[in-house]
């Protein structure tokens, strides 16, 4: 469980954050919603420590930020996966060799158990086919299965996902949803994902986060986000049409 | 930005840069890397460019000196102290800032706004150390080998001159680059090369790492990088020759 206690950010002038609180449970998908540029990125990369909040406290299982050493920050670090926007593969490395990045850089397995490990995550978001090729030799959706094979590699507490469905097509999008919520409850992770897509919202949101300009807007459970008389977030999960004409029937139904 | 912040924001990258490397194993997998990327292929440049300049200054030095009181050899000897001097080491970096110094800055730079130093900072990595340590370790330590292929490969082209042309004869060039030999120059060469092997490869990775933005962003972090190492490189040249031969 991550919980955040009263998290402000500014960027020189421009207050990003202010004051955010909340709580994201262990074994569920957290979803922060909102419109580009409300602060969502910037509030998970608060999380994830590659931001210092200007005040506030993130609490990890009991483990307050504010209050970490060096070591205990970089312990955390190796509890934590994360699968950017843009995969964030390194382009100089195989697929393999990627998974077996933070395996060679933290785990004290030998190197036979090492590539065992990285094949068994490969193959567990199925690129069985894709050990030996390049980031570049391979599609987007692959490319966020290999980022998250990466990410789960050392059994991480923590999982951060910032846009999984960015630039995939629907079909892929699910797919990717759907691994993403397997590999959670399979690893009874802590799952935060960064998103504005519908579709995303309706698979996997268990817990949501409505972030309207920087401030918590409104949370709930997906059943919750359809019967809001929220304006701001109706404005906002309502802005297509068709996802409006959608749920009526549903909510008639 | 201004000037005291660069300096401030550099030391910081360097003092990060400079810790024991997490795994020692990929450090020197990652320095055997930058070896053979920043500095074996540079040699092939290095050794066209000496061989060409050799022999440029041969007949620019034979064209030049028409005193008839001067010996023949005097080419010869012009020649390599001007090679020992500064073209293998203040010249041949000032190409090779080009080189490598945008090459490095690009490299770490789209590393940066691909997000990939992120995913490693999330790991928990000394992204400074890991990324940047094999570059300037892996440059600096190359440096001296292509410092003296330069010299070797500048003398060849004077000698090709004598070779082929009528300027001057191959037995009074070849006596002309051993006349008052001085060791001590190639030292000074090697020690020039290095320090400003150091300042290419720390001032283009310190703008490689900050880049902020995209593809443009990324350019001119290379250009800057290219530019401001050139600027340091003629500055130390000129300090360290007061120190080293004064």
């Amino acid at each position: 469980m991550i919980q955040l206690e009263d998290i402000h950010k500014s960027f020189e002038q421009k207050e990003v954050l202010k004051g955010i609180s909340t709580v994201f449970e262990t074994g569920k998908t957290n979803l922060i919603i909102g419109q580009s540029g409300s602060g969502k990125t910037v509030l998970l990369k608060c999380v994830v420590g590659l931001l210092d909040p200007d005040s506030g406290d993130i609490i990890y299982d009991n483990r307050h930020s504010s209050e970490m050493n060096q070591k205990e920050r970089t312990h955390l670090r190796s509890e934590l996966g994360m699968l950017f926007q843009g995969s964030a593969l390194f382009d100089s490395m195989t697929i393999q060799d990627n998974v077996l990045f933070p395996l060679r850089m933290f785990s004290e397995l030998s190197e036979k158990e090492q590539v065992d490990r990285a094949k068994y995550c490969l193959d567990r978001v199925g690129l069985n086919d894709a050990y030996t090729l390049f980031p570049s030799e391979i599609s987007g959706g692959m490319q966020k299965r290999a980022a998250i094979a990466r990410a789960i590699s050392l059994n991480p507490k923590y999982l951060f996902c910032d846009e999984p469905n960015s630039g995939l097509d629907p079909l892929t999008s699910i797919k990717i949803d759907e691994l993403i919520m397997d590999i959670t409850e399979e690893y009874k992770m802590t799952t935060v994902i960064n998103t504005h897509d519908m579709n995303s919202v309706v698979t996997m949101g268990e817990k949501i986060i409505f972030i309207y300009q920087g401030d918590k807007e409104w949370e709930g459970s997906k059943e919750e986000l359809f019967h809001s008389r929220n304006e701001k977030l109706n404005d906002f999960v309502f802005a297509s049409k068709f996802f409006k004409k959608a749920t009526e029937h549903i909510v008639k139904d | 930005m201004n000037l005291l912040q660069h300096v401030g924001r550099y030391s910081l990258l360097m003092y990060q840069t400079f810790s024991v490397p997490q795994k020692w194993k990929l450090f020197l997998k990652q320095t055997g890397k930058e070896v053979e990327k920043l500095g074996a292929d540079s040699l092939s440049i290095t050794l066209i460019i000496s061989l060409f300049m050799g022999a440029v200054m041969t007949m620019q030095t034979q064209m030049n000196i028409e005193n008839p009181l001067l010996p023949r050899y005097t080419v010869g000897l012009v020649t390599r102290d001007t090679l020992l001097l500064e073209f293998c080491s203040s010249i041949l970096c000032l190409i090779l800032a080009g080189k490598v110094g945008s090459n490095i800055s690009s490299e770490i730079g789209t590393m940066r706004i691909s997000e990939q130093i992120d995913a490693m900072e999330i790991m928990g990595v000394n992204t400074a150390n890991f990324i940047i340590l094999p570059k300037i370790i892996g440059f600096v330590l190359f440096i001296p080998f292509l410092v003296i292929c330069s010299m070797f490969c500048g003398l060849i082209g004077g000698y090709f001159v004598s070779l082929f042309t009528d300027l001057i004869t191959p037995a009074t060039y070849i006596y002309g680059i051993q006349y008052w030999f001085v060791p001590w120059y190639v030292y000074y060469s090697i020690i020039k090369a290095v320090i400003f092997a150091f300042t290419i490869a720390s001032v283009s990775s310190y703008y490689g790492y900050y880049v902020n933005g995209g593809a443009l962003e990324v350019g001119k972090a290379s250009t800057n990088a290219v530019v401001n190492s050139s600027i340091l490189i003629l500055l130390f040249n000129v300090i360290l020759t007061k120190i080293l031969l004064s």
